[in-house]
């Protein structure tokens, strides 16, 4: 466990040390800045009210989740592998006495995070945008559900993760593992909407899968379908992407 | 004398022909082990296979009685390697970089990193990214990292690389001694014949892959005044056409 930790630590030190984190911390801000700034154009150009202070979030996680999410995902999963193939860095690490089991799912586990953090900064900027523009609409009951949207999504970006790392250990190229990502996200959304009746299977389906939480029946058995299916797939990713992993020669 | 390192029936194939075919080696306590041989014959793949890197076909290694292809963490708890090229995380400077590798090692703090540092010739780099060191800089941030935990157990492939004449005197008299004074066993790769000579015990010769002899460097010298006989005589003996001579 102390190995483990010792690679955990490292791994977001990491992330720090290479500006990742501010990345994400002022692309957030952009966002949230941005689209605030639209509903207040739209409210005071126009006169229609944009949203109310728990819906912005709310707006927020809709764009974000689909954009920029899964890009923060992409660009810290492939950079902690294929950023340190390329550099021939993680010879560093593995020629410590850590296995390779634990490096890996150090690896991992800094990613899911980083994409937690991404999210927990989302919200906060994005409640704190929205009570400040728009101030008459908060229920408790509504910001528990916005919190609760914002930290289910975590699991879906953590199938998306294991992804990407499970691509980045098949290419040799970061640029190719990009590319491919970005190739089957939109044939995954292009199948999901030409193939509705199948569109749970597809994880750029369950990226949204916050919002059968907020179905007021609460359907507990899409939901459990839906949890399944995510957790065979990243069973099933991690796996693979640990197999690779293991057998490559640095 | 108690066994360090055992190399049993070592072997990895590539497809260009090249790799290591069936070496066995015993390397004992406080030895500073030279492993002899040209462009080729298979060291770093020897040395890649002992630190983890690479898995052989056959065969396993050992180090203080645990495999490095089962037992990992126990076999690597007290190594320190440098395999080919010194890599460091260029983003992070000399200091961050040994921070990152002291969290393995319980017992090693910011003034064993500092130390380290001074005994490579480092420590007025500390806190400059090692992006901006050169070769030999990298190098002796490389070996630094190696003996950062006191390891029992030292794998150095071609330690002397890139570094300058003071800094090729220094690391010898580094590693003479750690050998000498806290028993560190070291296993060093080198074509300079010069320098295994006059740092190594024992050597052994590699060619083609396979081990043709291993000697202890005082008798080498006793029967052919000079280690590049030794190792043309070994070479020749063992079925190459020609010498560089022709």
């Amino acid at each position: 466990m102390a190995v483990f930790r010792a690679a955990l630590i490292n791994e977001l030190e990491k992330l720090y040390k290479k500006k990742k984190v501010l990345v994400a911390v002022l692309l957030s801000l952009a966002v949230i800045v941005i689209g605030q700034l639209v509903i207040v154009g739209v409210r005071s150009g126009f006169g229609l009210r944009g949203t109310g202070s728990v819906e912005f979030p709310m707006l927020v996680l809709s764009v974000v989740v689909n954009t920029i999410l899964p890009l923060f995902t992409a660009l810290v999963a492939i950079d902690s592998f294929s950023g340190e193939f390329t550099q021939n860095s993680m010879r560093i690490t593995l020629t410590r006495p850590v296995s390779r089991f634990k490096v890996y799912t150090a690896k991992i586990t800094s990613i899911v995070l980083f994409i937690m953090g991404a999210l927990l900064l989302l919200l906060v900027f994005s409640l704190l945008a929205g009570f400040i523009f728009n101030t008459n609409s908060a229920t408790l009951d509504s910001l528990g559900r916005t919190v609760f949207s914002y930290l289910v999504s975590l699991f879906p970006l953590t199938v998306l993760a294991l992804a990407i790392a499970l691509l980045a250990n098949i290419f040799k190229s970061g640029i190719a593992v990009f590319f491919v990502s970005i190739l089957a996200f939109l044939v995954l959304k292009v199948l999901g909407l030409l193939f509705s009746q199948y569109s749970s299977l597809f994880l750029t389906t369950q990226l949204e899968w916050y919002n059968l939480f907020l179905v007021n029946s609460f359907p507990l058995l899409k939901i459990l379908r839906q949890f399944l299916i995510m957790l065979g797939s990243a069973i099933m990713l991690f796996t693979a992407g640990f197999y690779i992993f293991d057998k490559k020669e640095f | 004398m108690e066994k360090v390192i055992e190399i049993m029936n070592l072997t990895k194939s590539y497809g260009n022909g090249r790799g290591i075919y069936d070496i066995n080696l015993d390397i004992f306590k406080g030895d500073i082990f030279g492993f002899l041989g040209p462009n080729g014959a298979g060291k770093t793949t020897a040395m890649k296979i002992m630190t983890g890197l690479i898995r052989p076909e056959h065969g396993d290694v050992k180090i203080l009685g645990y495999s490095v292809t089962e037992e990992y963490e126990k076999a690597m708890a007290k190594v320190g390697c440098l395999i080919e090229i010194a890599e460091s995380y260029h983003y992070m400077s000399a200091f961050d970089n040994l921070k990152q590798l002291a969290r393995y090692y319980p017992g090693v703090d910011h003034k064993r990193i500092d130390e380290v540092l001074e005994l490579t010739g480092m420590l007025k780099f500390k806190n400059e990214k090692s992006k901006k060191f050169s070769l030999g800089m990298k190098q002796r941030l490389g070996l630094a990292a190696a003996v950062l935990s006191r390891p029992q157990v030292v794998i150095l492939d071609e330690p002397l690389n890139g570094l300058d004449v003071e800094g090729m005197i220094d690391i010898r008299k580094m590693i003479q001694h750690l050998a000498e004074k806290e028993q560190t066993t070291f296993f060093i790769s080198s074509h300079l014949i010069h320098d295994v000579e006059l740092t190594c015990n024992r050597i052994g010769v590699i060619y083609n892959g396979k081990i043709l002899n291993v000697e202890s460097t005082k008798t080498i010298l006793k029967n052919y005044a000079t280690l590049e006989n030794y190792f043309v005589s070994e070479v020749e003996r063992n079925g190459r056409v020609s010498s560089s001579a022709n």
